[in-house]
């Protein structure tokens, strides 16, 4: 019998598709299956979950000029 | 990038106050109205005195964040805004953090002027596109520390350092305070003309002059002299006894110097067409010029009293905090003591106009002070300093960081000035000869004067020579790498009238700058590199951040390493590798000289023997070096040559025209200019259309991003554009591009993954930052060692992998482009080979 799992495709840099991954080594519930080197199917539920874990991640390697500044007084 | 940003944002929303303002103002009466409203009672103003900082670090005060929080509370708010101020939308958004200063009234003539000035700290906007920019840059540069200069827009900031250096040349309070306004498109803030006048009025009362090997403390207002005295921690430093009372001298006088080498061929006087010229701003701006200032000088008396060596730098800091900084002057042609230097400019040199502009900021009322000067890499800082040791004309000591660069600075002194051979001694440890006559010129390094430890007797005896004599002149190159313990012992150990620091990137990441405040003196003058390049002093160049993405096993690793493999593993990458590689195809067919430098010694050897290009690092010998650089000059053969950090600072490479960037010191700002420097003065800049190259490589979606961004920002706050790159076209059509297989790629990720740590260490090279010995670094390597001795590291592996038995096989990818180098030097001719080297003859 054929089962069917509802989910999101997400289509991203190998990068980010690694990063997800990594995101789902903790916990086993986000992505369904991997499809290729830029394609994931993943839980739609858990989009939002992701996205903010993404940024979260990303925005390390961001160099904000004015995060220097606000710790000088 | 964002500060401007900010300035155009007032700039919106001041324009829509000025409608307002405009409607009810006359334009006649325009200049009354301002005064008024300057005259008008400001309540902070006392508090503001009482507050005022002993400490000069500290900036102009802030007003309370809290009461800041709504812009409605503009009673409270300490910048006088106008009771009639009535918020628009959007100033919601800057009040919190201070930046609304959408009350301030726009002049009705403000399209005129081209300068905005921040309330709150001190920041001055310049509309860079203004008719009247190049005025006020000369002007501001005089008076405030240029913090950010793109195309369009400057930033400046007004400190107590920067007015000290504008009191120091000759500026007085009244005119800084008129000019400022004049310029500004809103009238000058309370706050800012308070501050002015606090940093201004104690500043140059105090002299701090070194005659006869002694230090005095000289003022023309005898009171002050006796204020001082009367300080706890000054009145006990005084070594010339206490009933002497204070020793009276007749002032000095000036008039009539001329900087060498600023003749025309014609005969007229160069440096005198720019002193008009900037007077000519001065009285345009200013109303009028005071001529009889220096007739007054000569007339006042001098009272002083003596100091003793050691606590000369305890007095500085003490007068500083006490918010009478003391100013250092040398009168060096009134010094008869010290015998003269025969030492003059070649006619045939001549020095460059913002050379000269620097130069007169320098000896501007006859006399030298001490200072530092900020000039790009490339742009003749030598020159600069020859041309001051030539004017003093009295004994010279350079120091300057590494041995190299000692006998660059020697060869210069002999190519542009007529000084003699013998009248030039080099203190390193393998010379150590004085010169003979009763003056002359002694370079050196920090490390050799500053070495507290034991010396061999030789060097003791120089030592004892340099610190037994009165020099004219101490020049310091490089001053932002040398360690403020050092320079503190170099500086109070030799007994120098004037320094001269001379540097391009007046930043450190440790905050340490200012220190150079008051070892050296203030900063003198600091050139728009935007500008120079126009000019074509240096060289165009176009800076380009190429984004390499992570290949996808890569980056699955770079996430599960700890964070220095992870420095291995974007160094690596092989995108990156190929995006190298593609570059270097590219520019060797356009026929340009590339540098590559990689800080990383393991990438370094691995790019360069897979590229087969020579490279040069920490433990390259001496004679392999000198080979490769010749051979990277003179022949079309080898175009590329691969660096390691010890090509940042010492390396000089005029031919080089393309640089890339491979990996880099984290986020050292200093480093990337120091980089960029090396192709500033490339030989072909003055050709039609030309441009150099600067790549940086990074890794995408890793912590290089970070680092790159913060790399680049001096250099973007030098105007500088650095366009990103996110993809390089026909990189997949390149012939033999390197890693273009997944079993490739798999192969180098193996390779790396089997590195030990170490390897993504940084070298301990003999660059200029280690060879003066930060205590920085040295800190942090020791930490290191502690690190690694203190556990043993566990892997996980095969016997059969640990045996080599896996597939791994010993190939050898490309030839040592080195040893070709010097293996084709070798080469005998036929005829001798013939004759002493049969056996191998015969062998071919």
């Amino acid at each position: 019998m054929t089962r069917a799992i509802k989910g999101a495709l997400v289509e991203c840099d190998a990068s980010i598709r690694a990063l997800i991954v990594r995101i789902d080594s903790e916990r086993h519930d986000v992505v369904i299956q991997e499809l290729d080197e830029t394609h994931l199917l993943i839980d739609s539920n858990k989009v939002d979950f992701v996205k903010a874990e993404l940024n979260r991640l990303l925005s390390k390697n961001t160099y904000n000029p004015l995060d220097d500044e606000e710790i000088q007084p | 990038m964002v500060k401007p940003f900010l300035g155009e944002d007032d700039h919106q929303f001041s324009d829509d106050d000025n409608t307002s303002s405009s409607d009810n103002t006359d334009q006649g009466e325009q200049d009354e109205l301002l005064d008024e409203e300057e005259l008008m009672p400001q309540d902070d103003d006392l508090e503001y005195d009482e507050e005022r900082p002993k400490k000069l670090t500290k900036k102009i005060r802030q007003p309370p964040s809290s009461a800041a929080g709504s812009a409605t509370s503009s009673s409270s708010n300490p910048f006088s805004v106008p009771s009639d101020f009535i918020p628009d939308v959007v100033s919601k958004m800057f009040s919190n953090n201070r930046h609304d200063f959408s009350y301030l009234k726009l002049k009705p003539d403000h399209a005129s002027r081209p300068l905005w000035i921040a309330p709150s700290d001190g920041r001055i906007i310049l509309e860079s596109f203004s008719p009247l920019a190049e005025q006020a840059q000369d002007f501001l540069v005089t008076i405030a520390e240029p913090i950010s200069r793109p195309s369009h827009m400057h930033e400046y900031r007004i400190t107590a350092y920067s007015l000290y250096a504008a009191v120091s040349v000759g500026l007085e309070t009244d005119d800084i305070i008129s000019v400022l306004n004049r310029l500004s498109k809103v009238p000058l803030a309370e706050s800012i003309i308070e501050f002015i006048k606090g940093a201004t009025v104690s500043y140059g009362k105090v002299k701090l002059v070194l005659k006869h090997n002694r230090y005095f403390v000289e003022s023309t207002q005898a009171d002050i002299l006796q204020m001082l005295l009367k300080d706890e921690v000054l009145g006990k430093l005084r070594i010339d006894g206490e009933a002497a009372g204070l020793s009276k001298e007749k002032g000095p006088s000036m008039q009539g110097l001329v900087i060498p080498g600023t003749k025309k061929p014609d005969g007229s006087n160069v440096n005198e067409s720019i002193n008009t010229t900037n007077d000519d701003i001065y009285t345009s701006v200013i109303g009028e010029k005071e001529e009889d200032e220096n007739d007054d000088d000569d007339l006042d008396a001098v009272h002083s009293f003596e100091i003793s060596h050691e606590s000369v730098e305890i007095v500085k800091k003490r007068c500083q905090e006490i918010d009478y900084p003391v100013l250092e002057e040398y009168d060096f042609r009134n010094d008869t003591r010290n015998p003269d230097l025969p030492i003059d400019l070649k006619p045939s040199t001549q020095i460059r106009p913002y050379q000269e502009k620097s130069l007169s900021k320098m000896f501007g009322n006859g006399r030298a002070r001490s200072g530092i000067i900020v000039l790009p890499c490339g742009a003749g800082k030598t020159l600069v300093g020859i041309t001051a040791a030539c004017t003093i004309r009295k004994s010279v000591i350079v120091l300057c960081t590494s041995s190299v660069s000692v006998m660059q600075w020697r060869q210069q002194f002999l190519q542009w000035c007529t000084i003699q051979p013998e009248n030039i001694a080099v203190f390193t440890s393998d010379n150590k000869e004085m010169f003979q006559s009763e003056s002359g010129l002694v370079v050196s390094t920090y490390s050799m004067v500053a070495n507290t430890r034991n010396r061999s007797h030789d060097s003791q005896k120089v030592m004892d020579f340099l610190t037994s004599r009165e020099w004219g002149f101490i020049l310091l190159d490089e001053v932002h790498v040398v360690p403020a313990a050092m320079f503190r012992r170099v500086v109070t150990t030799i007994a120098a009238h004037a320094k001269l620091g001379l540097t391009a990137t007046l930043v450190r990441e440790d905050d340490k700058i200012s220190d150079l405040n008051f070892l050296i003196g203030p900063k003198l003058y600091e050139a728009n590199w935007m500008d120079l390049a126009q000019k074509g002093h240096i060289a165009n160049v176009q800076c380009a951040e190429v984004w390499c993405p992570m290949t996808a096993e890569f980056y699955q690793e770079y996430l599960r390493e700890s964070a220095r493999k992870r420095m291995l593993l974007y160094i690596m990458n092989p995108t990156k590798f190929q995006a190298c590689q593609f570059l270097i195809h590219y520019h060797e067919q356009r026929g340009d000289k590339i540098i590559v430098f990689a800080d990383n010694v393991y990438a370094l050897q691995e790019y360069a023997l897979k590229l087969g290009k020579p490279f040069i690092y920490g433990s390259t010998p001496q004679q392999e070096r000198m080979n490769i650089l010749q051979n990277f000059q003179y022949n079309d053969e080898v175009n590329t040559i691969f660096l390691s950090k010890v090509g940042d600072t010492s390396i000089d490479l005029p031919e080089a025209t393309c640089l890339i960037q491979i990996s880099s010191h984290y986020g050292s700002r200093r480093q990337e200019a120091q980089r960029l420097g090396r192709i500033l003065r490339a030989k072909r800049r003055n050709d039609e259309g030309f441009n150099a190259f600067f790549y940086s490589l990074v890794s995408k979606d890793t912590q290089e991003m970070y680092y790159s961004t913060k790399r680049q920002a001096f250099l973007v706050d030098q105007g500088y554009a650095f366009k990103v790159i996110t993809h390089l076209h026909g990189m997949e059509n390149l012939p033999n591009l390197a890693y273009s297989t997944v079993r490739e790629r798999r192969e180098l990720l193996q390779e790396v993954l089997l590195k030990n740590e170490d390897a993504a260490g940084l070298e301990i090279g003999d660059d200029a930052d280690s060879s003066v010995g930060r205590g920085n670094n040295v800190m942090k390597r020791s930490h290191h060692h502690n690190n690694r001795n203190g556990k043993a590291q566990r892997v996980a592996g095969s016997l059969a992998s640990l045996a080599g038995g896996e597939d791994m096989a010993y190939v050898e990818y490309a030839g040592n482009r080195n040893r070709e180098l010097r293996d084709k030097d070798k080469e005998h001719h036929p005829l001798i080979q013939k004759m002493y080297y049969k056996s191998g003859g015969r062998k071919k």
